[in-house]
């Protein structure tokens, strides 16, 4: 009942006309930051919080944080229309998604994202309203050995990503683990793979090779065949244009389980987005009863990660709010926000300050709403670019592409990469390697080795602690299991094949 | 380069405006917007304070253009650094710098870029740390876990940034005193260094006192140390190493503002015009005290000596610590 009066006093708070204005602001800026690929949440607040130093408090967190879950919600549009991660916690999205807008069903994916993304961005909110202090008490519990174990896991998803060939999935993998380590060394502050050149010691940077590999690379591919022929079809018809029941239908587990996972690996200050999209894309098709519909246009595929990386909006502002811990750069900057707002983050900030914590949940409810009814209108309006005749099409691809990528650190260094990794993704394709794949290890290598490292630091080079820890030895299992998959299948096949042959 | 080609000729352009004038004017005015380059992404530490510090000049009315934040983050601080350095004689460009802008180039080979190429314009803040355990932790003083670490050599485990950081700085030095060992893990951020010594998965950190301070008063820290040569106003229960009898030398964390190298001398003088009147604004001191910053605010020669004597410490402690100097 406590929630619950809490809640009132925070719709309260929410439902002033100016905390009202400001969470429309605060959630269209989101999707606007969102649908451009390049400029990020984080980048978008930082610029923004100057503005916010003369309202109330409460309204100025209300108006950054709608920016950061409604960037959430922006992210899937570019990946399903053309190919370009508008977000890295949307790169996921590009495998189903785009599939689908070249089967003539743009509509449905863009139509399910913002469902997912209403229905789990809502339950993040209620996990933060309900039970975030026994969680960040609980991912105090993770520490290297376990999120080391939680790679592994994300890493074992490569079994879902990969299409004929498995060995070819693996290699790609690697390729983007080696990847992973171009940069300096955290721990020796060395660098590693530079070449000489300084601007690779910051390392690859992440949008420019997924904005490469994905959209560039099928736009070279795609130049190949030659006539005029339509790539997308486009259902005619407003009605055509949504998800119909059967997809709503379809979509019900991956409702949950972006949802759950989301929240929990948002939780985590050293996980992130990404790997929860990533995690909860696999679950999906582990689970699912056609998982060769994945990758070739699944509308569970698109649900999943798109849900996920809603919810992980919420799960992030729990070491936040309960405990003053920053798990991202996002919440970094909404922490030095509290300071210069003139609040303390720590501990005590829910129990000292109930009308800012409580008026930011109520408002989070209220800018989900606003946030689907602002996105599934712009559904059949973001959809009509695919009626644009290809010779249109792939210059505004590729333009977006480099304005997006050029946007992120203003380098002219990142446009050249994303051109390089524009080439070795249509080399890929050429050779049939899952790009997926690729993307997987580049976005979990860090973490890896680091995890990894860091475990040993912990425990003398004795590797033992990775696994005789509950929560890494379970999470290992898991993985293990997983990895297990494809052999199991193949057996199993061959048992029926030698079954139907006796018979 | 063609961006290049263009920006030539407006700062030559702006260099001879400002000779010529010389004669009757040796002021230097902004005349755009002035691009602010940090070494860190939108949140962390130098972007903080960058964006803070531009929003607080412009409340004072002490500059008549916006400081625009540019984040060139990677490499430490070899990106930010590097690009400050083509940079070469543009008027309308600073830079904020900390003490990793001295350590960085001193381990990094491709870091070509060092603290002597780019021109020094004010240290603004210093900023003090405390060495922190978790409140239920054996650990009352520095004493305590310094036994416990030689009892159990290399057992024990701080978490902290990067290698080159503070942190482990001070670590290596105390060791070298007191012949304890203990483990350094880094974390790339701070959120995961707390929350692993939360978490009770390390057993000390060197943190600043802001980022603590409501940790205490919720009862999950203890502060066992300060990382000064007094005691800090904020804590003043808690003894400084020296008076712990760890007598070692301190390696301050200095920010401050830097500029392109051959910019002209007005420059540098407007800057410095600038922030003597800002620091000397209420504004500003109450930034200080919100953010437990000691005011460091020091330029010209002084400034100068400094870098040389910071450069010529780092390069001995990273030697002492094993690390590979390249400069």
């Amino acid at each position: 009942m406590d929630a619950l009066g809490n809640l009132l006093l925070g719709f309260a708070v929410a439902l002033t006309p100016v905390n009202l204005f400001w969470c429309l602001i605060g959630v269209v800026l989101g999707t606007v930051v969102g649908v451009l690929p390049g400029l990020g949440p984080a980048a978008t607040i930082a610029m923004l919080l100057p503005l916010t130093l003369k309202m109330d408090p409460a309204t100025a967190i209300i108006a950054l944080a709608g920016i950061f879950y409604g960037a959430r919600y922006g992210g899937s549009t570019t990946s399903i229309l053309l190919n370009i991660p508008g977000e890295s916690s949307s790169v996921v999205t590009c495998l189903d998604g785009y599939q689908l807008a070249r089967q003539g069903r743009a509509g449905a994916a863009l139509g399910i994202s913002a469902i997912a993304s209403f229905i789990a961005g809502t339950v993040g909110v209620l996990g933060l309203m309900l039970i975030a202090p026994p969680l960040a008490r609980f991912a105090l519990r993770f520490a290297p050995p376990e999120y080391f174990a939680l790679m592994v896991l994300g890493l074992a998803m490569v079994v879902f990503l990969a299409g004929d060939s498995m060995v070819k999935a693996l290699l790609a993998m690697l390729v983007g683990l080696w990847l992973a380590t171009i940069g300096t060394d955290l721990f020796t502050a060395e660098s590693r793979f530079t070449f000489g050149q300084v601007k690779l010691l910051g390392g690859v940077d992440f949008i420019a090779a997924t904005v490469g590999i994905f959209a560039i690379g099928e736009v070279l591919v795609n130049l190949e065949s030659r006539g005029g022929a339509e790539i997308f079809k486009l259902a005619k018809g407003l009605r055509n244009l949504l998800p119909t029941l059967q997809d709503l239908k379809d979509c019900r587990f991956a409702f949950v389980n972006g949802s759950v996972i989301g929240f929990l690996i948002g939780a985590l200050p050293g996980a992130g987005a990404t790997v929860a999209s990533f995690l909860s894309y696999g679950i999906e098709k582990a689970f699912s009863r056609h998982p060769e519909r994945f990758g070739a246009g699944a509308i569970e595929g698109v649900a999943a990660p798109e849900g996920a990386n809603n919810a992980d909006a919420g799960g992030a502002l729990v070491p936040l709010l309960t405990l003053g811990i920053p798990g991202g750069n996002t919440t970094a900057i909404l922490l030095g926000g509290l300071i210069l707002w003139g609040y303390k983050p720590g501990p005590l900030l829910i129990q000292e300050h109930p009308q800012l914590f409580w008026g930011l949940v109520a408002s989070m409810y209220i800018g989900n709403v606003l946030l689907l009814v602002l996105n599934l209108p712009l559904v059949p309006l973001f959809a009509q670019i695919l009626r644009l005749p290809y010779y249109v099409l792939y210059p505004l691809i590729i333009g977006i592409s480099i304005v997006g990528v050029y946007s992120v650190n203003a380098s002219l260094f990142d446009v050249w990469m994303m051109g390089l990794f524009g080439l070795l993704g249509y080399l890929m394709r050429k050779a049939h390697f899952p790009t997926a794949a690729l993307i997987l290890g580049m976005v979990l290598g860090d973490g890896l080795e680091r995890a990894l490292r860091q475990s040993l630091m912990m425990s003398q080079g004795d590797i033992t602690i990775l696994a005789t820890r509950p929560i890494s030895g379970v999470l290992l299992l898991i993985a293990i299991a997983i990895l297990c998959l494809p052999t199991i299948r193949k057996v199993r096949s061959w048992r029926v094949e030698t079954i139907e042959r006796e018979g | 380069m063609k961006n290049r080609a263009i920006l030539l000729p407006i700062a030559v352009a702006a260099i001879t405006t400002v000779s010529s004038g010389l004669a009757w004017s040796q002021e230097f005015k902004p005349s755009k917007q002035i691009e602010t380059v940090v070494h860190t992404g939108p949140g962390g530490g130098s972007d903080l304070l960058a964006r803070a510090i531009a929003e607080l000049l412009q409340k004072e009315k002490l500059v008549s253009q916006r400081l625009q934040v540019v984040n060139k983050s990677g490499g430490g601080s070899a990106v930010a650094m590097s690009y400050l350095a083509e940079k070469k004689g543009e008027t309308h460009t600073i830079g904020f710098f900390t003490g990793v802008w001295v350590t960085n180039p001193l381990t990094t080979a491709e870091a070509t870029v060092t603290i002597k190429d780019l021109t020094p314009v004010v240290r603004l803040v210093l900023e003090p740390a405390v060495i922190a355990v978790k409140a239920d932790s054996p650990y009352k003083n520095m004493k305590d876990f310094i036994d416990a670490a030689k009892k159990n050599p290399k057992q024990l485990a701080q978490s902290g940034g990067s290698v080159t950081s503070r942190d482990n700085l001070m670590r290596l030095l105390i060791q070298k005193a007191t012949g304890a060992q203990w483990n350094f893990i880094s974390f790339p951020s701070g959120g995961e260094r707390l929350s692993n010594l939360l978490g009770g998965h390390v057993q000390i950190m060197v943190i600043e006192p802001q980022e603590a301070g409501e940790q205490i008063r919720a009862g999950n820290l203890r502060v066992i140390a300060a990382l000064g040569e007094k005691r800090l106003a904020s804590l003043p229960n808690v003894p400084t190493l020296k008076e712990q009898g760890i007598d070692v030398p301190l390696i301050p964390q200095a920010r401050g503002v830097m500029a392109p190298p051959g910019v002209p001398r007005e420059v540098v003088q407007y800057w410095e015009g600038v922030f003597d009147r800002f620091e000397k604004t209420a504004t500003w001191k109450q930034y200080l005290e919100q953010n437990q910053f000691e005011d460091g605010y020091l330029k010209g020669p002084g400034l100068s000596k400094f870098f040389d004597d910071l450069t010529a410490q780092m390069r001995e402690v990273l030697k002492e610590a094993g690390a590979k100097v390249v400069r």
